[in-house]
């Protein structure tokens, strides 16, 4: 019997053993088997993203050339929109920079901006973040900006070798400090604890006492541009609520995010040219 | 077998004998022993089961610790809903050390290790190698937040032991007051899961700076602050820093404005660092609100028409008693106040003797305004009739040995009645009238009308040093007797008369509805009722014939020349009495005589609305040819007052403002 009993314990054992000998493994190695396992692990994102790539190409490659030639129309339409609007953003660039020069106004932090396809969204009550396939071999350091069409994405929590992590805005890790649209005293913007499927949310504190919005009369929360990593009037989210805290001194509320950041697929990360 | 017997027998023999050397001192040893353990095991049982309670108690505090934060005071506000005090947000960059235990013990280990390492005897003793530790990690963090906001910055040690020894669970502030930038900044840099966290605390807020800073007051920095009903009164409690009124409405009404303190109460471990999450918490929550009776668009046109002058104005509403305005100058900016008032300031305060609320804390000769009293007081005895000229004024007259001159007109008033003698302050005419009135009947109308008595306004410091004279009076207190000069002087409010301007605003507003007693209120109420008191008396002609002579002195009197002054002109009908008295006084180590300008009105003549008076302090000795008075400077700012007054009652949407917040 006793034997028997000592089969049936084994697995524990053999748990045991590995968590005793990971225990008095030296620190280095551990650094280093964590560092290979997230790089190993990024080649095969990478390549799980480039097959799903393959798979969208061929998935176009069924459509008919009638259909084929409408998007690309489509498209030539689009482009000349935007080149317009490329046209007057540069327009309104000298301007701004003209009447900055004028007002003395201290120049923000230039950026470059780095596009990054998405190879993995991670979404749940414990992780909010995105994978891209850009790391270390385009300059990508960690907590670089990371924007998108519709605003801030988040910013950059650890960069690999050829992939990093973005920790989404609406993850609860994520602080910065945000304004009220047409207002100036900074508020602090944080994600907040999200569901799976969830709408993304967010929180914020210390706002004035003389702000007021609901979901009827909804307030844009844009970045503020003073806490010096993120450059001024990047849409946040939609503030939907906000009531007094008990002490009287600010108020609280709540801020809709886009809902966009859950399927996201290309991101720009903006590397800051001049780091503090 | 033999042999085993033996040994049997032997075995046997040996126990026998040690049965037989059995002492009976052992039996004394076991009997010592058995009550030793009854009294050890009764004890044990006493200590746990009786005394359970006890030992709970001392484990609760031993292991327990109560933080106490307290609520932000309530805000202020004017009678339209606009902010006077507020709270403003107080930005702070903390550490919280009880995150840092183990930090500190890897630290220390490593700077022991490091002096072990030098081979030096004199090692340090433990006691300094953990101060050591304590302010080499403290640093790290410091310099952490001093790279994101550009400072450089070093840990103030002895401030840093202090905390360590008297405030372990309170986080330490590394910066303070810190400005949106740098706010910002740390929100953004600084990891949201770090020691090092932005804190926010409340500070008052003066958006009208030095509007009405006697009225409002200011508060002090307060340790002892008190959470009601939140358990753990015996637990061992770290208080953060409250405030107190010290002055103003922010002392009388302390108890109201006082936030109510939030409180946590930790778990500790046996160094003194809290154990998350706390075991009991409650939210500071604000104090109450007050809204007062002061409108600031006239407190402020006030305080601007005094200027750099010494002086106070004071308007009521006349119907409720409800202050309106409340200025006194010098005054000083409130803003500096907060959150504490440098030594500088506060010794700028004191040279300017800015602190001293004249309204209510300074007692000063009425000087001709008092003859409204005099003027009523010899109406309601008989003394005095509105159509009878008790003098021919030639300029002067001798009252004892004393020649004594008619100050106010250019020329002689000749035979003038009641009404005109009030317009033209006739000196003259109310010297003899004191004369027929006498001066305890003088006195008793007075006391009639309160103005020997404080107000019982909500302010702290009214002053006692009011005074009018009575013939028992001046005998008891100087040892003469009460000369026929003295009731001459009393009756144009001088000689010993002392009241304040509070006193004289709320004579004037009874006097407007006919009634001999107001009492003023700092605080509004929508619909206050309108006071009531005892009626003065008069007969119709009588009131009739003393507003007649009030309202001449706008119209032709002493204060004729500001009213037709386009900047100053009202057009409503104003009764007034304008003032100028004389009082001698220490200047500089010189004895001198300085004047007081007084102006004192209502209006509309109708139905009265507002009460004004102005006091003003002449800044030099009283000199051949100067013109310092009541007509000419006080009646200026009350025309300010009352003009602004009627502007915004006429057309209330052209004044609507926005709410100032922090």
């Amino acid at each position: 019997m006793p034997p028997k009993r000592l089969d049936q314990a084994r697995p524990f054992l053999t748990l045991i053993v590995v968590i005793l000998g990971w225990l008095i493994v030296p620190v280095m190695v551990k650094t280093f088997a964590r560092a290979s396992f997230f790089e190993l692990q990024a080649p095969i994102s990478v390549a799980a993203s480039y097959a799903r790539d393959l798979q969208d190409y061929w998935t176009l490659r069924l459509h008919s050339n009638d259909e084929l030639i409408e998007a690309g129309r489509d498209l030539a339409r689009l482009n000349a929109t935007y080149e317009e609007s490329v046209q007057q953003n540069t327009n309104l660039e000298a301007e701004i920079s003209r009447l900055e020069d004028l007002l003395k106004l201290p120049p923000y932090a230039n950026y470059r901006s780095e596009y990054a396809r998405v190879v993995r969204r991670d979404f749940s009550g414990w992780w909010q973040r995105l994978v891209i396939r850009k790391g270390k071999n385009y300059g990508i350091p960690v907590g670089a900006p990371v924007i998108f069409s519709g605003g801030v994405v988040g910013r950059v929590s650890e960069v690999y070798a050829y992939t990093a992590d973005v920790e989404l805005i609406s993850s609860p890790g994520v602080r910065l400090a945000g304004v009220i649209e047409g207002e100036t005293q900074p508020i602090s913007f944080q994600g907040g604890i999200n569901a799976t499927f969830d709408p993304p949310k967010g929180v914020i504190e210390f706002v004035p006492l003389n702000v007021f919005a609901s979901a009827m009369m909804p307030k844009k929360l844009v970045t503020s541009g003073l806490g010096g990593v993120f450059p001024p009037g990047l849409s946040l989210g939609t503030v939907t609520k906000v009531e007094p805290s008990a002490d009287g001194l600010f108020k609280s509320g709540e801020v809709q995010l886009d809902p966009r950041l859950s399927s996201l697929t290309e991101v720009t990360v903006l590397v800051p040219l001049n780091p503090e | 077998m033999a042999t085993h017997d033996t040994n049997l027998a032997d075995r046997s023999g040996s126990l026998l004998q040690s049965h037989k050397n059995y002492q009976p001192r052992v039996v004394f040893f076991y009997f010592v022993t058995a009550v030793l353990l009854l009294t050890l095991g009764g004890g044990l049982a006493f200590q746990q089961l009786f005394n359970r309670d006890r030992h709970r108690d001392t484990e609760r505090m031993q292991n327990q610790r109560r933080i106490l934060v307290p609520g932000p005071r309530g805000n202020i506000y004017d009678r339209e809903g606009r902010l006077l005090v507020g709270n403003r947000a107080r930005f702070a960059v903390v550490l919280y050390l009880d995150e840092l235990r183990s930090e500190f013990r890897r630290e220390f280990i490593r700077i022991r290790k490091n002096y072990r390492d030098t081979g030096d005897k004199d090692l340090p003793s433990a006691a300094q190698m953990e101060q050591i530790t304590r302010a080499t990690v403290v640093q790290r963090y410091l310099d952490q937040v001093n790279d994101i906001l550009h400072r450089a910055a070093s840990v103030d040690r002895p401030d840093l032991m202090k905390h360590f020894a008297r405030q372990l669970l309170l986080p330490y502030t590394l910066f303070d007051d810190l400005e949106a930038n740098d706010y910002a900044r740390l929100v953004e840099h600084l990891p949201v899961r770090s020691p090092l966290q932005v804190m926010a605390s409340s500070t008052r807020f003066y958006p009208y700076g030095s509007a009405a800073a006697h009225t409002l007051g200011y508060v002090g920095v307060e340790s002892d602050i008190d959470a009601e009903d939140f358990p753990g009164e015996d637990l061992k409690t770290f208080k953060m820093k409250g405030t107190v009124g010290r002055e103003g409405l922010e002392k009388v009404f302390d108890t109201q404005l006082q936030g109510e303190a939030g409180g946590t109460i930790f778990r500790v471990d046996p160094t003194g660092y809290k154990i998350n999450p706390p075991l009991d918490k409650r939210l500071p929550v604000q104090g109450k609100n007050l809204v007062t009776s002061l409108d600031i668009d006239l407190q402020r046109i006030a305080e601007d028409a005094i200027g750099d002058r010494a002086g106070t104005a004071v308007a009521l509403d006349i119907r409720t008693g409800e202050v309106l305005v409340l200025a006194n100058k010098p005054d000083y900016n409130l803003s500096d106040t907060s959150p504490h008032i440098s030594h500088d300031t506060w010794q700028s305060i004191l040279d300017r003797n800015a602190l001293l609320n004249q309204a209510i804390g300074g007692a000063y000769p009425p000087g001709s305004t008092f003859k409204i009293l005099t003027a009523i007081a010899g109406l309601r005895s008989g003394r005095l009739t509105p159509d009878q000229a008790i003098v021919d004024c030639d300029g002067g007259v001798k009252i004892g040995n004393k020649l004594f001159y008619c100050d106010n007109g250019r020329g002689h008033h000749h035979n003038i009645k009641l009404s005109e003698a009030i317009s033209q302050s006739c000196d003259i005419y109310f010297y003899e009238a004191g004369r027929l009135i006498t001066p305890d009947v003088l006195a008793a109308e007075g006391r009639r009308f309160h103005l020997d008595r404080r107000t019982g306004i909500e302010l702290p410091n009214e002053t006692t040093r009011m005074l009018i004279p009575t013939t028992e009076w001046k005998e008891a207190q100087t040892g003469e007797r009460w000369f026929p000069g003295n009731t001459a002087q009393m009756a144009i409010g001088q000689g010993y008369v002392l009241v304040t301007p509070l006193d004289m605003a709320c004579f004037f507003a009874s006097v407007a509805r006919d009634e001999v007693d107001t009492k003023p209120t700092l605080l509004h109420h929508a619909a206050a009722p309108v006071q009531h008191s005892e009626p003065i008396g008069l007969t119709p002609e009588q009131r009739t014939a003393l507003l007649a002579g009030m309202e001449g002195t706008t119209l032709f009197g002493t204060s004729k020349g500001i009213n037709a002054l386009p900047l100053y002109h009202v057009s409503e009908r104003i009764a007034a009495k304008t003032g100028t008295a004389q009082k001698s006084v220490v200047k500089d180590g010189q004895l001198g005589t300085i004047n007081f300008a007084w102006y004192a009105c209502f209006a509309p003549l109708e139905k009265p609305e507002i009460a004004v008076v102005v006091m003003l302090e002449g800044q030099d000795f009283v000199s051949a040819g100067e013109s310092f008075g009541g007509g000419l400077n006080a009646a200026p700012i009350a025309n300010l007052i009352l003009k602004k007054y009627f502007a915004k009652r006429d057309h209330p949407a052209a004044f609507v403002q926005p709410i100032r917040t922090p």
